[in-house]
């Protein structure tokens, strides 16, 4: 989740009265944020990706002042008319078709604030553009270029520029090979023949989007006229990302001007700040929220969320919501709004009236019922994952690998697999725990993964039991006592033990167990190169059986 | 007259008879007793001051793996000279490591060692090296092979002489040899023992284990039951036990049954579509990244439910469909929806009862295993347990959520609990639940919270409130525990498990 800074006395400027940092603490996990870290003269706090808005001191501010009371309802933002114009060439429109852009006059950034200018960039990349892919921001001194802007796209070689952190000109096909950003981004472009490009009126390159600008349009903390500019593959991720970046500027002091952006078939006035509309059920709202609020109270409520709100008839809201706010969907989303406004901290809990009488799930009672028996015959209870790896599962327990559910992702060589049974993890727990008392008994009651192709996954979830008995005269007598004591137990009244090969246990000591004449189990003593696999020093006996099947 | 029980009689004649004092070890091969008998015996012979014990710090010290490995195949330090020799005594580095077959991680120590036991010189600049003089066999070697040759491959290295036990000092620091401190014990037959021995040890005439003969034939009667130390230390024994973590799984479990929820039990691996899809998240969002997700090569993708579902969810996704969103804005995948993955929550189990199962009210949970794409930290698993509880009502609230929750959480103990607002994809409003841990000085996250947004119920045709709320079990099964690290709750550690209390 993205993180902000908030330096006590800088936020104190933005909400424009001094505050303590315990009033920070106290009162900013009330619009969402999670306190992360509290420093000597700063709060670090997360925030959640739909609020992309809070990326900025101004973001923030705009809530906390509405949630205070001291400043509520709709921010106004004023775009004037500008001269600044853009083309957009048919060229580009394979490549990256959409771009959007604002002018910001008259401000003044400090070096810290042209460090968080980049850090909400990055976060609008993330939480909006996808990394970039959906939408991508470029942030240019204006008054080094000269409008008309074209974004246009060409040949990958037949223009150089001076990117930003080089000293010199590099062809665009360079970037992507050498500069940092062009070899972490170029997937974007690089399957297409013409490569995006931002030029001014004499040529000059602004930027190749969404890779990098040019160190020509540098923003320093002496620059006072920016130009912004959104490209993307989702015309609503460019909106958004321009909306939030621009309104953000706007209250860090800037003046917002109109870019006219000539597509080959239309026109569009940009960054169009204007509130969208919405209509809000009051009964809906106090339904949902358990609350029996007034149209008024709920007015207030939404205003304290920096919403505009009026009557607009019985029972009917009609809600004005500010170009930023990214994440209202739904009339629902306007619900939360109000329980924010009226402060999470107000709502009383309350229990719901309806009597139901809780029901355990016959497979999880079974279980219960296993492990009581399996602690009765002294076992003791291990835990072990279901991912597991081929090694461990198969050829460590002497066994040829069958095919199992497998990963396509796996994060680790330990994890690559599903286990179908639980008794290689028991073994491997007896490994761990070599420097421990003898005897050792473990048991395991927990799930297995099968495949199976008459399940709409293509396999089955199964509860099994298990245990091991390791200790230096453990054998296949106890061990077929054990597992006929836990079967008597578990209810059942008839069983076979049948001889079994198999290769984890040794010759002549492994029966498959059948209930219904279908095999259900095995019990056994662990053959002795196992042990050495292992690295295991005392004999150990074994059983398996698939609970489920023996409750059929 | 001192009387004495069999064991202490047995170990006095055993000591006699191997000259008056023996080591423990030996008289216990002699009389076959137990070691443990023969000190109990030892004890009280000692009280009566017809023995005396002596003990004396002995070091016991064996080759680790890679000292084993160094022995046979000799230290890095001699493979690099031998090679560099071999190469007329001067040569770059990267020549004589190559033709030393040494390992990369094992250079370094190789170069330390040569300059240490003046060897060879290094030449830093040019990256030659130069032999110096016949390197000797070292001490270290010697004692190194020394214990190769031992009984069991251990020695005593009291045992050993002045310049030996410097070696070992030496060795041990290079992690090529590892120790252990015993004490030895050697009991010896005092005056006072002597004398009674001449005189002849009185015999024993209590009884120490009562039988069932003696029981039956009433002879006890007649028998003195001897008085035990009942204070002495036992061997401890370790009662079977329920894991720590499956104890507070039941915990947890047990406080839903009794607030009247149902036990519902979904498939770990399930179709993206039930696992995102269904409760509205989008097709490119973050948490669907192969990062996050464990997708499955085999098999690799399921089933879709039935046509009116899909159609449903496909259109609320692209535009809204009937439920007055706005969707995603963007063409929606049913092969993206087929993919199988590990589920990530058990909300994807949830989703389906609901959908099946409509009449209200309806109250289920489940304490169940789901996966996230982790490297596994002291923070994090690849695979947890989460709590889930659903209420789907008629008018349902938001404050009927919070009310359940502060209900749930009192029982397991946690009184302070917040409810911050928060996000989730599925859920508006939304919230977290907090508590406060006085220890840590902070809030931590118990369990996200809300209801189901209009896109999530819409399409599976559930007309009322559902109240959702999820989260880590691991978490506060590690503050119940006291743990600081979660390998520690998945490790199965038997030390742990023995010792930690079966009232979780």
């Amino acid at each position: 989740m993205p993180v902000i800074t908030l330096q006590r006395d800088k936020f104190s400027d933005f909400i424009r009265r001094d505050i303590t940092l315990k009033e920070m603490t106290d009162w900013l996990p009330w619009l969402g944020f999670d306190i992360e870290e509290v420093g000597e003269d700063n709060v670090k706090v997360e925030f959640n990706p739909n609020r992309i808005d809070f990326s900025s001191y101004a973001g923030v501010a705009r809530a906390f002042k509405g949630l205070r009371g001291w400043e509520t309802g709709l921010p106004n933002y004023d775009v004037r008319s500008g001269g600044t114009v853009l083309s957009i060439d048919e060229a580009v429109s394979k490549v990256r078709p959409f771009m959007l852009a604002a002018v910001v006059s008259n401000v003044k950034l400090d070096e810290g604030e042209v460090v968080d200018l980049m850090e909400m960039q990055e976060d609008l990349h993330w939480g909006i553009g996808r990394d970039r892919k959906k939408a991508s921001i470029g942030v240019h001194n204006l008054d080094v270029v000269k409008s008309p802007f074209t974004f246009t796209a060409v040949e990958p070689d037949s223009v150089r520029f001076v990117p930003l952190d080089r000293t010199e000109e590099m062809s665009l096909k360079e970037i992507l090979q050498k500069h940092e950003k062009g070899t972490a981004y170029r997937h974007l472009i690089d399957w297409s023949p013409k490569y995006p490009l931002l030029i001014d009126a004499s040529g000059e390159v602004l930027s190749v989007p969404p890779i990098i600008n040019g160190e020509l349009t540098r923003v320093t903390e002496k620059t006072r006229n920016l130009l912004l500019d959104v490209t993307g593959t989702s015309l609503a991720a460019v909106e958004k990302c321009l909306n939030v970046l621009s309104t953000a500027l706007a209250d860090m002091g800037g003046t917002l001007e109109q870019v006219t952006v000539n597509y080959p078939d239309r026109t569009v006035l940009s960054p169009n700040l204007d509130p969208q509309t919405m209509k809000l059920r009051t009964a809906y709202a106090a339904e949902l929220l358990g609350l029996g609020f007034s149209d008024s109270e709920i007015v207030e409520c939404l205003e304290k969320c920096r919403l505009g709100a009026r009557k607009a008839g019985t029972g009917v809201l009609e809600v004005k919501i500010p170009a930023y706010r990214i994440d209202i969907l739904h009339e629902v989303d306007l619900v939360e709004e109000i329980a924010i406004g009226h402060g999470y901290y107000n709502l009383k809990p309350t229990f719901p009236a309806s009597v139901t009488i809780g029901r355990q799930h016959p497979t999880c009672k079974a279980a219960n019922t296993a492990r009581q028996i399996m602690i009765g015959l002294s076992f003791t209870e291990a835990l072990n994952f279901t991912l597991t790896n081929e090694n461990l599962h198969y050829q460590k327990m002497r066994r040829k690998p069958v095919q199992s559910v497998t990963l396509a992702n796996p994060v680790s060589a330990e994890y690559t697999i599903t286990r179908q049974d639980l008794l290689p993890g028991l073994i491997q727990n007896l490994a761990d725990n070599k420097h421990e008392s003898f005897p050792q008994k473990l048991f395991e009651v927990s799930d297995v993964i099968v495949l199976n192709n008459s399940t709409e996954t293509g396999c089955e979830r199964r509860m099994h039991v298990a245990a091991v008995s390791s200790y230096s005269t453990a054998n296949y007598t106890e061990m077929k006592s054990t597992v006929e004591a836990f079967l008597a137990n578990m209810g059942l009244t008839q069983w076979k033990m049948i001889r079994a090969k198999h290769p984890t246990f040794i010759e002549g000591r492994a029966a498959s167990i059948k209930v219904n004449n279908q095999p259900t189990g095995i019990v056994g003593e662990i053959h002795p190169e196992v042990l050495n696999l292992f690295e295991l020093e005392n004999p150990t006996a074994a059983f398996e059986v698939d609970l489920e099947a023996i409750l059929d | 007259m001192v009387r004495l029980r069999k064991n202490e009689q047995q170990t006095l004649l055993t000591i006699a008879h191997l000259g008056g004092k023996a080591k423990v070890s030996q008289i216990v091969t002699t009389s076959n007793l137990s070691h443990a008998a023969v000190m109990r015996a030892a004890l009280t012979l000692s009280k009566e001051k017809l023995l005396q014990i002596h003990e004396q710090k002995q070091t016991i010290a064996w080759l680790t793996k890679e000292g084993e490995i160094y022995e046979k195949n000799g230290l890095p330090e001699r493979c690099l000279i031998e090679s560099l020799n071999s190469l007329g005594g001067k040569a770059k580095i990267d020549k004589t490591v190559k033709n030393a077959r040494l390992e990369g991680q094992r250079v370094p120590i190789a170069l330390g060692w040569l300059r240490i036991k003046g060897w060879a010189t290094i030449e830093r600049k040019e990256n030659t090296l130069t032999a110096l003089k016949k390197p000797q066999i070292g001490i270290d070697e010697e004692v190194m092979a020394l214990i190769a040759r031992a009984d069991k491959g251990r020695i005593v290295v009291e045992e050993l002489e002045k310049k030996e036990r410097g070696a070992i000092a030496t060795l041990r620091k290079r992690k090529l040899l590892a120790v252990e401190e015993k004490i030895l014990r050697t009991l010896e037959i005092s005056l006072h023992g002597q004398k009674l021995l001449k005189k002849g040890v009185a015999p024993d005439e209590e009884v120490s284990q009562l039988t069932p003969e003696l029981i039956v034939s009433k002879k006890w009667r007649t028998k003195k039951l001897r008085k035990f130390n009942v204070t002495a230390p036992g061997a401890p024994i370790y009662p079977g036990k329920i894991h720590p973590l499956q104890q507070i799984i039941e915990r947890a479990r047990k406080i839903f049954l009794e607030m009247g929820f149902t036990e519902i039990r979904g498939p770990l691996v399930e179709t993206a579509f039930w696992n995102f899809d269904a409760l509205f998240q989008p097709q490119d969002h973050p948490a669907r990244e192969m990062h996050d997700t464990f997708y499955l090569s085999v098999p690799k993708a399921g089933q879709l439910p039935n046509k009116k579902v899909v159609d449903a969810v496909t259109k609320t996704h692209e535009n809204g469909w009937t439920t007055g969103s706005k969707g995603w804005g963007y063409p929606w995948s049913a092969a993206e929806g087929r993919r199988l993955v590990l589920r990530t929550h058990t909300t994807a189990e949830t989703i389906k009862y609901l959908s099946a199962q409509q009449k209200p009210p309806i109250k289920v949970f489940s304490v169940d295993r789901v996966y996230r794409n982790e490297q596994l930290t002291y923070k994090n698993t690849a695979e947890f347990h989460q709590i889930e509880g659903i209420v789907m009502d008629k008018g349902a609230t938001l404050r009927d959520l919070m009310g359940t929750l502060k209900t749930f959480y009192e029982r397991f103990g946690l009184e302070t609990v917040q409810f911050w607002p928060s996000y989730f994809p599925y859920t508006e409003p939304s919230a977290q639940a907090m508590v406060y841990v006085p220890k840590l000085h902070h809030w931590i996250e118990l369990c996200g919270m809300g209801m189901f947004r209009p896109e999530v119920l819409a399409p599976m045709d559930i007309k009322h409130p559902v109240l959702a709320w999820g989260g880590g079990l691991d978490r506060l099964a590690m503050v119940e525990l006291g743990l600081d690290d979660i390998r520690l709750l998945h490790g199965n550690r038997l030390g742990w498990i023995r010792r930690t209390p079966a009232c979780q």
